[in-house]
């Protein structure tokens, strides 16, 4: 789903954010990104939503380089990923609901079926009752639940997390990485980035460890170490597919670029 | 899915713009309306002065003067020359003591008491009224040209008809035209510069929301619809209130020129399609002038 090869970043100033990073995550595989500050985790997350773009080397993402993704393609590729802030961007003038729903407008939705997915999503995340309120009204973990939302709404192939809990007490941040836990199982791919080695000790998932802009250690997953809960007919994330079931392999494959239209190069 | 915004999104969130700032957005809409008001005026002043005008040529008279002696075979000869060209309505010969007599009407009682006849002056003279189509000075010149010619012909001596007030009136005109046209232009473009502001300030205003919109994957064209349509509901704000100024001033100046001045016009006093020029152009201005806000404030 995701391959980087001898991946750079070199900012103007001189920096080396990231250098020439080869790694490949693969179909709905649940990742943590880890690194002391400055080691390049957030660079690594901006590469792949392409708010940068790298200095060498080549990324793929659903078999596509989006090295030599045209401008204008961006926005296609940017539905299939979502996005989570430490600070959650969440726009203060726009209720929950419209937080949410601005990731369908965008699409050109119609109204009735926007209604219905952002209904069900919050009624999964137990904010429902929250729909009309304000983000400045919301608690920190409720902030982050919806702007969650936002990122899952229109079902996007890869979730991209930086420092998700980094904002939260750490009973919050459990709450929350289990979310993305749930949304992983789904077959979603997702990429945690986050300097709290006790929450990764904990889940034992795969993690990539960057030191100064470098690949220092890919550690594999351990399995049976994860307390993961399990989802129940209500889960405890209160996460809930959007769409009529869980998509295959093939089919987010497939979905990618299929908004795109505008023949990115491979 | 290459779906196009929904219209109640994108004015739903032009609306919010709009909400966000409604005091400059009515400062912006008032520079809007005021300028196209007074380009509405300018419009009117010089549509009713080109009809004045127009319609000053269409019953105007020369006076073609014969000399001293010309026998009445003369004048039929310059009556059938004058026959000849296009525009004649009406040709009336007069004597030179038809033409002293009306001369003496003209004159008041007292002048007349005492005043030897042969002073009153009186010429043989046809009376040409002519339909000439008088849109500028170039056709007072032309109609000059061809009165010039006439002076060839030997029995006329001079003929007239107030050329060169009909120069001097479609002067100013055309002088009145260059200033509305200056005077538009620097209207226009402060009212531009208003849109712009206030579309800029909102820009600026909503940058985080532009980031989020653009991490989510909206294209820039669906991100800068809803401020292209705030510049437009500015423009079209301004243009509805100079339209309904310019109407009710329509109707006043109509009362008052039928009513009080007692004169009877023909024509509209408003420019026909004024309105719906105005209701064009209002939207019109401000799409251009919140599209160069736009295009220079937002990058995404």
């Amino acid at each position: 789903m995701i391959q980087l090869y001898h991946v750079s970043k070199r900012y103007p100033n001189g920096t080396d954010a990231l250098n020439d990073v080869t790694l490949r995550v693969r179909e709905g595989e649940f990742v943590f990104l880890t690194g002391p500050s400055g080691a390049g985790k957030s660079t690594l997350l901006r590469l792949l939503m392409v708010m940068e773009r790298a200095s060498d080397g080549q990324i793929l993402i659903g078999g596509r380089n989006i090295h030599v993704l045209r401008d204008a393609s961006i926005p296609f590729l940017r539905r299939n990923i979502g996005m989570i802030f430490q600070d959650f961007r969440l726009v203060p003038r726009r209720t929950v609901f419209d937080n949410i729903a601005i990731s369908l407008e965008i699409m050109g939705m119609g109204s009735k079926e926007i209604e219905r997915r952002v209904n069900q999503l919050l009624d999964g995340l137990r904010l429902i009752h929250r729909a009309g309120a304000y983000p400045g009204d919301l608690s920190a973990g409720e902030q982050q639940r919806v702007a969650i939302a936002r990122a899952l709404v229109n079902e996007p192939a890869i979730l991209l997390a930086d420092e998700p809990t980094g904002n939260l007490d750490p009973e919050l941040g459990q709450d929350i990485l289990q979310l993305l836990l749930d949304v992983g199982r789904r077959g979603t791919t997702v990429i945690v980035a986050t300097h709290d080695h006790a929450l990764i000790e904990r889940y034992g998932h795969r993690t990539l460890v960057l030191t100064r802009g470098q690949l220092a250690e890919d550690r594999p997953r351990v399995v049976g170490r994860v307390p993961e809960r399990t989802t129940g007919p209500v889960p405890s994330s209160g996460v809930v597919p959007v769409g009529s079931g869980e998509p295959t392999a093939d089919q987010a494959q497939a979905a990618f670029f299929a908004d795109d239209g505008t023949g990115a190069e491979p | 899915m290459k779906r196009a915004a929904r219209p109640t999104y994108v004015l739903k969130q032009a609306w919010l713009l709009v909400h966000g700032s409604p005091w400059l957005t009515a400062v912006s809409a008032l520079t809007v309306a005021l300028t196209l008001t007074l380009i509405g005026l300018l419009a009117m002043v010089l549509f009713n002065a080109s009809h004045l005008l127009r319609e000053l040529g269409q019953n105007l008279t020369l006076s073609v003067y014969l000399r001293e002696g010309a026998t009445p075979d003369q004048a039929a000869q310059v009556r059938q020359k004058l026959q000849g060209h296009a525009g004649i309505k009406r040709i009336k010969t007069l004597s030179r003591e038809e033409d002293r007599a009306r001369n003496r009407r003209l004159l008041s009682p007292e002048l007349l008491q005492g005043l030897d006849e042969a002073a009153i002056p009186g010429q043989p003279m046809l009376e040409v009224e002519i339909d000439a189509e008088l849109a500028s000075r170039g056709d007072v010149d032309a109609l000059v040209k061809w009165t010039q010619a006439l002076h060839g012909v030997q029995s006329v001596e001079d003929v007239e008809f107030g050329a060169e007030k009909l120069r001097l009136l479609f002067a100013l005109v055309e002088i009145a035209r260059t200033i509305g046209v200056v005077l538009s232009v620097v209207l226009l473009s402060s009212a531009m510069f208003f849109v712009f502001t206030t579309v800029r300030l909102a820009v600026f205003s909503r940058r985080d929301e532009i980031e989020v919109l653009s991490l989510v994957g909206a294209t820039p064209g669906f991100i800068r619809l809803p401020f292209l349509v705030e510049g437009a509901l500015q423009g079209l704000a301004g243009a509805a209130l100079a339209a309904g100024l310019l109407g009710l001033l329509h109707l006043e100046l109509r009362s008052l020129v039928r009513d009080v001045y007692m004169l009877n016009v023909a024509w509209s006093l408003l420019p026909p399609g004024m309105i719906l020029w105005l209701l064009i152009g209002g939207p019109a201005v401000g799409l251009a002038a919140s599209a160069l806000s736009v295009g220079r404030y937002l990058k995404v």
